[in-house]
């Protein structure tokens, strides 16, 4: 059983990492890409609050939520794993 | 210089294709002959040993290991040990210790009649050090010259040139865009 837990210890530590950096990199890309929509759109009203809109839009997007994929990736590669070694 | 950089990335490629050759799965055709328990001292060479938790095994200790015994079709014997590994490295999650024996046990022939059998394992046979490749499944095969393909190392390995390829291409261009500008400023 110690060694599932540290196994969960680890493996969380290093794919929340992962995690937060990912989703730290896609909301940058995510805000660089707004400001050039704006100045494309004739640079329409305050370029901060179209951001800000943008960037809210993006929280509830299928796309931040596929960032979610760094955890469940390697869980079903773990499971799937533990299935071929041991029951086939 | 140049025999420094040499070295260098000799002893790297070495580090990594050892890595890689102990790690991966690899498949051998064999017939087994017997299965063993034998007790062995696994502080002579640990890292080339399981550490299970469903045995207990202390500073010093020694233990015991079950073994499949075998010949290759060369005819030259090869011994695998069957040791869980556990949630532990390398990654193969294998639990199922007691019945790869049982299975193995029941796949036992004599050299005048062959029960060819393909055997899955990772890791190294070394006489010198007393380290055996951990057999991870058996399965009976019709002839002993069945092809394998070996399609999951095929798979990691071509992930690993990508992710190699991919930095090195990265690197050179961060090299010829800033690094080097740099030093032909100072220089």
């Amino acid at each position: 059983m110690a060694g599932l837990i540290r196994l969960i210890i680890i493996g969380g530590i290093l794919l929340t990492i992962v995690y937060v950096a990912l989703s730290f990199y896609s909301r940058a890309v995510r805000r660089g890409k707004l400001e050039a929509d704006w100045n494309v759109q004739g640079r329409p009203g305050n370029m901060k609050d179209f951001v800000d809109n943008g960037l809210k839009e993006y929280e509830g997007s299928l796309r931040r939520k596929l960032i979610l994929l760094v955890y469940v990736v390697p869980i079903s590669v773990v499971g799937t794993i533990v299935y071929l070694t041991n029951y086939s | 210089m140049v025999y420094v950089k040499w070295v260098f990335w000799g002893t790297f490629w070495t580090v990594i294709f050892a890595f890689f050759h102990y790690t991966l799965p690899q498949h051998d055709v064999a017939r087994i002959t017997d299965t063993y328990e034998q007790r062995v001292d696994t502080t002579e060479a640990p890292i080339f040993w399981s550490r299970p938790e469903t045995v207990t095994e202390g500073p010093g200790a020694n233990r015991d290991v079950l073994f499949i015994q075998t010949f290759r079709t060369n005819e030259r014997p090869m011994i695998y040990r069957n040791e869980d590994t556990g949630w532990g490295w390398p990654p193969y999650f294998k639990f199922d210790t007691s019945n790869l024996q049982a299975e193995a046990a029941d796949l036992r022939s004599a050299s005048a009649t062959p029960q060819w059998v393909a055997v899955t394992h990772y890791g190294w046979r070394n006489e010198f050090l007393s380290i055996f490749p951990n057999a991870i499944s058996v399965r009976a095969v019709d002839s002993p010259d069945v092809r394998i393909i070996p399609w999951f190392n095929i798979i990691i390995l071509t992930a690993f040139a990508a992710l190699t390829w991919g930095i090195w291409a990265r690197w050179r261009k961060w090299r010829a865009r800033r690094a080097d500008p740099m030093v032909d400023d100072i220089l």
